[in-house]
């Protein structure tokens, strides 16, 4: 087991209580897949994981270890080992591919040598070799922001995996990325579970996305889970339970 | 206490603080209503309007007595939630006397505000049309533009001081007003209570330093340094530093939250997601700023010369005093046209770099 969380709850400042007891286990190598509507605590969920949000109260664990109140040197630590990709890519877009790959390196190399963007020719070579990953090496010296948005994702997969992490979560992804992009970007992902054996957590909204990739799902409703299970198993009925008495499932190819 | 019921006890906690804190405020607030509105009517309203008196009498044991008046009747008056501090905190009732009571409040303070506003500034039309006065207003606006150019050579040399004044100031407020700014900006400083604490001293300080106008630091300095440009060096460095530190931490406040997260989810340390994540983000505005201020420096600089801050502004009061009103004509129009062509060049510069 790489991950395991007990009966977290997060509550923010404006009150609103996004998590409301999560129960949840990952196994090393899954790719499990988080689906609800927005604003079911999808994304507070990852984002405590990776205390990007502060748990309110529960209890999380990675490789064995309580890192629910973990701080500082010892909370980089944790984050050096779990990558993370967003939904708006999060690049720095002024600045060149290769250096916005480079950035996910920063958690191992010494500050100063980094604050005078001093990188030994391994890890270049490192990030080049990740670039090769996603399949865009030939736009490492371009600006981050003339890459187009399924391009850029990619370069934050090859971000994050400088950090040669244990755990991915991936937050909704593809979700700003047309169909057909989507489903190029999910590729790299898969890739990166298949080939490395990274565990990937990922936010998704597509259920023929969910049904193609995801080894598990876990569905949230108001902060709660209310469905765990394999993808196929995911029927009409579960459909409407997830996503409400009016949804229809729309088919993206 | 079982842990399933914690998440709830904390938010009800959170909301029960939150209703207390907003009454305080209302209370407050209805406190300072009332008593302005007593302190108006009896001071400029009846002693200035009605009674055209021309010293006001003054006594703290009625100004005392005024204020636990209108402690005991805005404490009341926003404990009934109907008053308009209530509404502008959100704790009043749903009601018409709410309504009422709001909306008369409201136009009762709007007016004798402006009433008494009127009567303070001694507005005159009078004085504006009367024979004498325009006699000299056509004297001097005849001399400034029949200019005396003897003084051309010494004036120019003075306009080049001034120039100087405000481009040193500039240059020097970069290094501290940046250091300054990342002390300052919320959003890198609410991570601990210690950082948060120093951001709020820091935050206080310079508002204290911004909130005293260049013209003051002028005068402080040119006590402190002697009369002449190094004095009115220092009070536009002063200044600056303040204000900029301002905008700049403002700039970062705005930048997106997004590749901090990236790089902050990496085990990058503070400094190295300031490096990363912040600095490419600010660079282009924290230039735009610095130029537009220099443009700014050069004006301040004009009059800062005033109280003896050297340049231009020092030169122009000299011939004032004597009333050598085509010397300072010709004054008038240089500065005019130098801090027309400074604010030229600084919108060019500041578009090209966007």
């Amino acid at each position: 087991m790489i991950l395991n969380i007990e009966n977290l709850h997060k509550i923010y400042d404006n009150g609103t209580h996004a998590l409301q007891g999560i129960d949840l286990s990952v196994n090393e190598g899954e790719f499990l897949v988080i689906i609800g509507l927005s604003g079911s605590g999808k994304s507070t969920l990852l984002r405590c994981i990776n205390h990007l949000v502060e748990p309110t109260s529960g209890k999380i664990e990675f490789l064995g270890k309580d890192i629910t109140h973990v701080r500082g040197q010892e909370l980089r630590e944790v984050k050096k080992q779990i990558g993370m990709v967003f939904q708006q890519f999060n690049l720095i877009k002024r600045r060149s591919v290769l250096t916005n790959v480079l950035t996910g390196k920063l958690g191992y190399l010494p500050t100063w040598n980094t604050l005078i963007e001093k990188f030994s020719p391994e890890i270049i070579a490192e990030a080049m070799q990740n670039l090769e990953t996603v399949g865009i090496t030939e736009k490492a010296h371009i600006r981050a922001d003339n890459l187009s948005g399924g391009q850029q994702q990619r370069v934050a997969i090859a971000r994050s995996l400088m950090q040669k992490p244990k755990l991915l979560l991936a937050d909704e992804p593809v979700a700003s990325l047309d169909p057909a992009t989507s489903n190029s970007v999910m590729q790299y992902f898969e890739k990166v579970n298949k080939e490395f054996g990274t565990t990937v957590i990922c936010n998704l909204h597509f259920l023929s996305l969910v049904r193609r990739y995801a080894t598990r799902v876990v569905a949230l409703k108001a902060g709660s889970i209310i469905y765990e299970g394999l993808p196929s198993d995911i029927d009409d009925n579960w459909f409407r339970t997830i996503y409400g008495e009016e949804a229809e499932e729309v088919e993206i190819r | 206490m079982s842990s399933h019921e914690l998440p709830h006890a904390i938010i009800g906690a959170k909301k029960e603080r939150e209703a207390r804190i907003s009454l305080t405020k209302a209370i407050l607030l209805d406190i300072f209503f009332v008593f302005y509105s007593i302190i108006v009517l009896q001071r400029a309203v009846y002693y200035k309007l009605i009674l055209d008196l021309r010293e006001m009498p003054f006594a703290w044991s009625e100004i005392g007595f005024i204020f636990i008046a209108s402690v005991i009747l805005g404490a009341l008056w926003a404990s009934s939630r109907t008053s308009l501090s209530a509404k502008l905190f959100g704790v009043a009732r749903e009601s018409k006397v709410t309504d009422l009571t709001t909306e008369l409040f409201g136009w009762f303070l709007f007016n004798i505000t402006f009433i008494s506003g009127w009567i303070i500034t001694k507005i005159s039309i009078v004085d504006i049309f009367s024979p004498d006065g325009i006699d000299g207003a056509q004297r001097i606006f005849g001399s400034l533009f029949t200019p005396e150019f003897n003084i051309f050579d010494d004036a120019l040399f003075a306009i080049i001081e001034t120039i100087y004044i405000a481009l040193i100031a500039t240059l020097i407020s970069i290094p501290p007003t940046l250091v300054l700014s990342f002390l300052t900006a919320r959003n890198l400083m609410k991570d601990s209570k210690t950082a948060f604490a120093s951001y709020y001293v820091l935050r206080v300080f310079l508002n204290f330093v911004r909130s005293i106008e260049p013209l003051i630091w002028a005068i402080i300095f040119s006590v402190w340094v002697g009369i002449g440009p190094y004095a009115g060096m220092i009070a536009l460095l002063v200044h600056t530093i303040a204000s900029n530190a301002k905008l700049y931490s403002e700039a970062i406040e705005g930048i997106e939250e997004g590749p901090i997260e990236a790089i902050a989810a990496t085990g990058a340390n503070k400094l190295q997601i300031i490096w990363y994540a912040v600095v490419p983000q600010i660079v282009l505005p924290f230039l735009s700023f610095t130029i537009y201020r220099w443009d700014i420096n050069v004006r301040m600089a004009t009059i800062i010369g005033l109280v003896g801050g050297g340049g231009i502004g020092t030169m122009l009061m000299q011939y004032q005093g004597l009333a050598l009103w085509k010397e300072v004509g010709l004054i008038v129009i240089m500065i005019a046209v130098v801090v027309w062509i400074m604010d030229y060049i600084s919108a060019k510069i500041r578009e090209s770099i966007k």
